[in-house]
C-alpha cells in the first residue's frame, strides 16, 4: 500500500493540476487586487491565501502517496471526527456575528464545516460502494445514508450555515441519484422533500435567512438593506463589460460598495476588472475541471473511486455554481465560497484535499486487477 | 497488499459500465448549468452592460453643487440695498451618527429647539441615502455657530455648511416690493424642470427675486468627487466653479424709500413716487414692512402667524393690493370728463350751500357751512363736493368711467409686480353684471366725488396724477433701470413704456394743473400740509370714507375705532410748472387727507429736491 509505483509517476495528472494552478493563480491576482484598498490589517489576504494553497498542496502530495481505497476503512473515522468538530464548534466556537462557525487552532480557524462535507462524500461513497445491489436502493436501505447526511445537516443549520447545510443536501441528493434508487423511493422521497420546504420555511430558517429569500425574490423591495448586495454585485459584474475596467480600477470593488468581495463575492471583482473576457476564462477552468473530474470518474478502475471521484466533483461543481449563479443574481445570498478563488483557508483546504484524491484516484487508473 | 484490496473489492464491469453511463448524463447536467451561468454573464456585461456602467458611475461619482451667489440688488443710485452673506446651516450626515438619539438631544439644547421639530425633520428626509447629508437649521447665529464647532467631536453626524444668503443691508425697506427667498417646492421643480434647481435651494417667492430670479441667480458649480461606499471622497474628478447672478438696477431711489417708509412708520398704508415724464418709479412702499430677514432659513410658525394676524396686514402690498375708494382724488376725473364734455367751463359757476338735493336725498358737502359761489378752480381747491355732484350729474357714470380708465383707474396698471388689482371704475353695464341690477343716478353723485363703488390703488392714483400734469401721457409704472452680469455688462436697459392717453384736451389738462397748484399753494387749499418753500407743489387731497355710520358723524376723529376712521389721500406733483416727479400717499385709516397724509408726502418731495440740490452743486461746483 506504501509501496509508490513507478507508473504512478508517469500517470501524475499534470492537467488537473495545471488547471488548479491557473484558478488559483487568478484568485491570488484577484484577492491582491480585492484587498488593496487597505482596511484590513496584519498579513494581507492574498499572503494568507498562498501559504494555505502551498499547505494545500503539501496535503496534494501527501494523499497521492496512499491508495484512495485506504478511505474505504478510514471513512467512518473520519467522519465521526468531522461530527465531534462540528459539535466542538457549536459548544466552543468562536462566535462570528451570531453564527457558532469557527474553531480556534491558535495559528488558524479551522471552518469544520467544511471539512464535513469532504467527509460525507467519502462516507456516503464507501456506503454505496459496499450496500449497491445494482437493483436500486429501497427506502429502508436508504434509512443508513439519510441519516448520515441528516446528521451533519443539521449541526450546521444550527450553526447557523445555510449555505453549507444546502451543499450537504446537493452532495446527498447528486450522489443518491448517481447510484440507483427505486421509483417508488424516488417518488416518496421527493414528495417528503417537497413538504419540508414550508416547515423548514417556518421552523429552520433564521429570519434574515427568510429575508434574504424573499429579497432574492423581490429586490426591489429593499434596495438599501438586504437587496443591497445583489444590487452592488450584478452592477459589479455588468458594468464590466467586455474586457473588464482593468486590474485593480474596478470602482464597485475598490470603492468598497462590494461586500464581502474577498471571500464570497469575489468573482463580482473578477468580472469588474477583467469583463466578459476574464470570466469566461475563468469559467472555462472551472467548467474544463468539472469535466476532467467525471473523466477521472469514467476511467477509473472500480466502482469506489467512480463514487469517490463523482461526489467530490459533484462537491466542487455546486459549490462554484451556487456561488457564480449567486453573484450574478440567480440565487438568493448564502453563504457559499468559490472553490479555489475564494478567499477562505478551511475551503481552499478542503478543496485541495478532493483535488489530490482526485489525482490520487486518476494515478491508479490503470492499477485494477492487477 | 493492494493485491489483497481488489480481490476483495470485485468489479463487476456490466455495473460499472452502468455508471459510467451516469457519468455522461452528468456531464450533461453540468454543462447545462454552466451554459446557464454563460448566457446571465452574456446578458450582464453585454446586453446590459450599459445600464450597469451608468449604475457603478452614479455610485461613485458624487456631484457636489456650489452654489452661485445671488446678483446684488440696486438702487437708480447704484447704491446696493441688497447683497449676499455667507450664512451657516447645521446639516446632518445619518452614517456618521452611531448614536443619534443621543447627539440630537444634546443639539436640540443647543439650538432651544424641541426635539421633535428635529425629529420631524429629520424623518422628512427619511429616504435620503444614508450618507447624503441634509439641513436640520439654518442661518444659525455666531454664537451657536462657535459653541458647535467646539464641540464637534461631541456631536458625531453634525456638520456646518455655509451658503450665500440675502444680506438686508439696510433692513426691510422695499421689502414687498423686493420680496423673499425661501426654499423651493415640489412645484416649483416641476415648473422650472430646465433650469439647474435642487431641492433644498433658494428661490424668490415674490417681488423682484421671484420676477427676476433668472437672471438674479446665477449658473451653480458642480464638483465631481470620486467617492468610496461611506461617501468618503477619494479625489476630485472635474470642477466646475459658480457664476454669480446678474445684478439688478431698480428705479427706485432708496434714500427716497426709506424718508417714505420711515415718515410711515406706525402707520398702514402706501407711498407711491413715480417720474411723471417716464413712468419710472422712485417709490414704492407699503407699510408696516414684511421683516425679509425673518424669511432666511424658512420663517417660523409664530413670525408667520403674528404678521397674517397683525391688523395692519404687513403681508399685503398696499400699493399694487390695497383698494381703496379714492374720495377726492377722483374730482380730477370728473373735472377732466366734465369740461371735455361741455359740461361746463371753467367760469362757470355753481352754488354750494353745503349740500344738494337729488331725487328725495340729500347730499352734504364735507363743509357743512358750504363753500357759496365756486368755479372749476375753487372748486378743486377747496374740493367742493357740490360742485362736483352736479359735474358727475351731467356726464353721467360710463362718461366719468371712461375718462377714468384713460388715466388709468379700474384697469391694471401693467407693473411686473404679480396679484396687482385693477381696482373699480363702475358703469351701468357693471352694476348690472355684478349686483344684477340697474344703475341708480344718485349713486352717480357718489362715484363722482370718488365714493360709491369706486375702488383704486395707490399706484393707479400716482399714476393718474402723473398723467393729469405730464400732458395727458399714461406711462407703464417702471421698476427695472437696468440688468447687469457680475463683468459689469450691461445686459438688458429698460425704457419707459406708453400704454395710453388721456382723453381730453391739453387746455382742460392745464387748467386742472393750475387748480391742483393752487390745493397746495393758495388760502384755503387743502393740501397746504405738502407745500414746500421754494418749490411750488400741486396736489389733490382725498378722504375715503370707509363707513357711513351717523353714530360717529360730529365725534372727534381719535375718538371713532381705527377700523372705522376715514383713510387719507394726498397725491402731488412737484415743480407744478413743469412736474417731474407724482408723490401719492395713502394712510389707512388715518384720518383727513391734507393733515395725515400730506405731511408725508412733503418729507418726500423735500428728499427728492435736496437730492437734485446736492446733485447740481456737486456737477456745477
Amino acid at each position: 500500500m506504501f509501496r509508490f509505483d513507478r507508473r504512478l509517476l508517469l500517470n501524475f495528472d499534470w492537467v488537473l493540476l495545471l488547471t488548479v494552478l491557473l484558478i488559483t493563480i487568478m484568485g491570488l491576482t484577484n484577492l491582491y487586487s480585492a484587498s488593496h484598498s487597505g482596511r484590513m490589517l496584519g498579513t494581507p489576504v492574498y499572503m494568507k491565501q498562498l501559504y494555505f494553497f502551498l499547505v494545500g498542496f503539501g496535503l496534494i502530495l501527501a494523499i497521492i502517496s496512499i491508495d484512495y481505497k485506504v478511505l474505504l476503512s478510514w471513512n467512518y473515522p473520519f467522519y465521526v471526527i468531522s461530527i465531534l468538530l462540528l459539535l466542538f464548534s457549536l459548544f466552543f466556537g468562536r462566535s462570528v456575528a451570531n453564527t457558532q462557525r469557527w474553531i480556534n487552532f491558535g495559528f488558524f480557524y479551522l471552518q469544520p464545516s467544511e471539512p464535513a462535507k469532504l467527509a460525507l462524500v467519502i462516507t456516503l461513497a464507501s456506503y454505496y460502494y459496499r450496500k449497491d445491489t445494482g437493483k436500486g436502493f429501497t427506502l429502508k436501505e436508504l434509512t443508513v445514508p439519510i441519516l448520515l447526511a441528516l446528521l451533519p445537516f443539521l449541526l450546521i443549520v444550527k450553526q447557523p450555515d445555510l449555505g453549507t447545510a444546502l451543499m450537504l443536501l446537493f452532495v446527498f441528493v447528486s450522489m443518491t441519484l448517481f447510484v440507483k434508487l427505486r421509483w417508488q423511493t424516488l417518488a416518496i422521497l421527493a414528495t417528503t422533500c417537497l413538504s419540508a420546504i414550508p416547515i423548514g420555511w417556518k421552523f429552520f430558517l433564521k429570519p434574515y435567512q427568510r429575508q434574504r429569500i424573499e429579497t432574492f425574490l423581490n429586490p426591489e423591495g429593499d434596495p438599501l438593506n438586504t437587496g443591497y448586495h445583489i444590487m452592488q454585485s450584478k452592477i459589479a459584474v455588468g458594468s464590466g463589460l467586455k474586457f473588464g475596467k482593468g486590474f485593480m480600477h474596478g470602482t464597485q470593488g475598490q470603492l468598497d460598495f462590494l461586500p464581502e468581495r474577498h471571500t464570497d463575492f469575489a468573482f463580482s471583482v473578477w468580472a469588474e476588472e477583467w469583463g466578459f473576457f476574464g470570466s469566461i476564462i475563468l469559467l472555462g477552468c472551472y467548467f474544463f475541471m468539472i469535466l476532467w473530474g467525471l473523466n477521472i470518474a469514467v476511467t477509473s478502475r472500480d466502482k469506489f473511486g467512480v463514487l469517490l471521484a463523482f461526489g467530490i466533483v459533484s462537491l466542487i461543481f455546486w459549490q462554484a455554481f451556487i456561488n457564480l449563479a449567486m453573484v450574478m443574481g440567480l440565487l438568493p445570498v448564502v453563504g457559499m465560497p468559490l472553490p479555489l478563488f475564494s478567499y477562505g483557508g478551511s475551503s481552499l483546504m478542503t478543496t485541495m484535499i478532493g483535488i489530490g484524491i482526485l489525482m490520487n484516484i486518476r494515478m491508479r487508473r490503470y492499477m485494477a486487477g492487477s | 497488499m493492494s493485491r489483497f484490496l481488489t480481490s476483495i473489492y470485485k468489479i463487476d464491469d456490466a455495473e460499472l459500465n452502468t455508471l459510467k453511463r451516469r457519468i455522461d448524463i452528468a456531464s450533461a447536467v453540468a454543462i447545462f448549468f454552466i451554459a446557464i451561468l454563460i448566457v446571465r454573464l452574456w446578458y450582464l456585461q453585454i446586453h446590459r452592460g450599459d445600464d450597469y456602467v451608468q449604475l457603478s458611475e452614479s455610485n461613485r461619482i458624487r456631484v457636489q453643487n456650489l452654489n452661485a451667489p445671488r446678483g446684488n440688488i440696486l438702487d437708480r443710485q447704484g447704491h446696493v440695498i441688497i447683497a449676499n452673506r455667507p450664512s451657516f446651516n447645521i446639516v446632518w450626515v445619518r452614517e456618521d451618527a452611531p448614536n443619534p438619539d443621543a447627539v440630537l438631544k444634546k443639539l436640540s439644547q443647543i439650538l432651544h429647539e424641541d426635539i421633535s421639530v428635529i425629529l420631524d425633520r429629520i424623518r422628512a428626509y427619511a429616504d435620503h441615502p444614508r450618507y447624503m447629508p441634509f439641513r436640520l437649521k439654518e442661518d444659525i447665529d455666531w454664537r451657536t455657530l462657535i459653541y458647535i464647532e467646539n464641540h464637534h467631536l461631541d456631536l458625531p453626524g453634525v456638520h456646518i455648511e455655509v451658503l450665500p444668503n440675502r444680506d438686508y443691508l439696510l433692513g426691510n425697506f422695499a421689502s414687498h416690493l423686493i420680496g423673499y427667498l425661501a426654499e423651493i417646492n415640489e412645484r416649483e421643480l416641476a415648473k422650472h424642470a430646465d433650469a439647474d434647481y435642487d431641492l433644498g435651494d433658494q428661490v424668490g417667492k415674490q417681488g423682484i427675486e421671484k420676477l427676476y430670479e433668472k437672471y438674479l441667480r446665477g449658473e451653480k458649480g458642480r464638483k465631481y468627487l470620486e467617492v468610496d461606499v461611506h461617501g468618503l471622497e477619494q479625489k476630485l474628478i472635474n470642477s466646475k466653479e459658480p457664476l454669480p447672478g446678474d445684478d439688478l438696477q431698480l428705479t427706485i431711489d432708496i434714500d427716497l424709500q426709506t424718508t417714505a417708509e420711515t415718515a410711515m412708520e406706525g402707520k398702514a398704508g402706501a407711498v407711491v413716487a413715480m417720474e411723471v415724464n417716464t413712468g419710472r418709479l422712485l417709490v414704492l412702499a407699503s407699510t408696516p414692512p414684511m421683516h425679509l430677514e425673518e424669511f432666511i432659513g424658512g420663517i417660523s410658525n409664530t413670525a408667520w402667524k403674528e404678521m397674517l394676524n397683525n391688523p395692519l396686514h404687513p403681508l399685503i402690498d398696499k400699493t399694487i393690493q390695497g383698494q381703496y375708494p379714492p374720495g377726492s382724488t377722483y374730482k380730477i376725473v370728473t373735472a377732466l370728463a366734465g369740461l371735455s364734455e361741455g359740461a361746463m367751463t371753467p367760469d362757470t359757476v355753481i352754488y354750494c350751500p353745503g349740500h344738494y338735493f337729488f331725487g328725495n336725498r340729500r347730499y352734504g358737502c364735507w363743509k357743512n357751512t358750504g363753500h357759496g359761489p365756486v368755479n372749476l378752480h375753487r372748486a378743486l381747491k377747496e374740493s367742493c363736493d357740490v360742485y362736483f355732484y352736479q359735474i358727475g350729474q351731467k356726464v353721467g357714470v360710463d362718461t366719468l368711467a371712461r375718462y377714468a380708465q384713460s388715466l388709468g383707474l379700474g384697469i391694471k396698471s401693467g407693473i411686473e409686480l404679480e396679484h396687482e388689482k385693477a381696482g373699480i371704475t363702475p358703469t351701468d353695464a357693471w352694476k348690472r353684471q355684478r349686483f344684477k341690477e340697474p344703475w341708480q343716478d344718485g349713486e352717480t353723485l357718489s362715484v363722482a366725488i370718488g365714493q360709491g363703488f369706486n375702488l383704486a390703488t395707490p399706484l393707479q392714483i400716482c399714476r393718474m396724477t402723473a398723467a393729469t400734469v405730464n400732458g395727458g401721457t399714461l406711462y407703464r409704472p417702471q421698476l427695472l433701470e437696468s440688468i447687469t452680469t457680475p463683468e459689469g455688462k450691461k445686459i438688458k436697459q429698460f425704457e419707459p413704456i406708453i400704454t395710453g392717453h388721456a382723453l381730453g384736451s391739453q387746455t382742460s389738462l392745464n387748467l386742472i394743473r393750475d387748480a391742483l397748484t393752487a390745493v397746495v399753494n393758495e388760502q384755503h387749499g387743502t393740501g397746504g400740509a405738502a407745500r414746500l418753500e421754494n418749490i411750488s407743489v400741486g396736489g389733490k387731497t382725498g378722504t375715503a370714507q370707509v363707513i357711513h355710520l351717523s353714530k360717529y358723524k360730529d365725534t372727534k376723529e381719535d375718538a371713532i375705532p381705527y377700523q372705522y376712521r376715514d383713510h387719507a389721500w394726498i397725491t402731488c406733483f412737484a415743480p407744478s410748472e413743469k412736474p417731474e416727479i407724482a408723490v401719492t400717499v395713502l394712510v389707512e385709516h388715518g384720518g383727513h387727507g391734507g393733515s395725515a397724509a400730506g405731511p408725508i408726502a412733503k418729507v418726500v418731495l423735500e428728499e427728492y429736491f435736496a437730492q437734485k440740490a446736492a446733485a447740481a452743486n456737486n456737477t456745477t461746483p
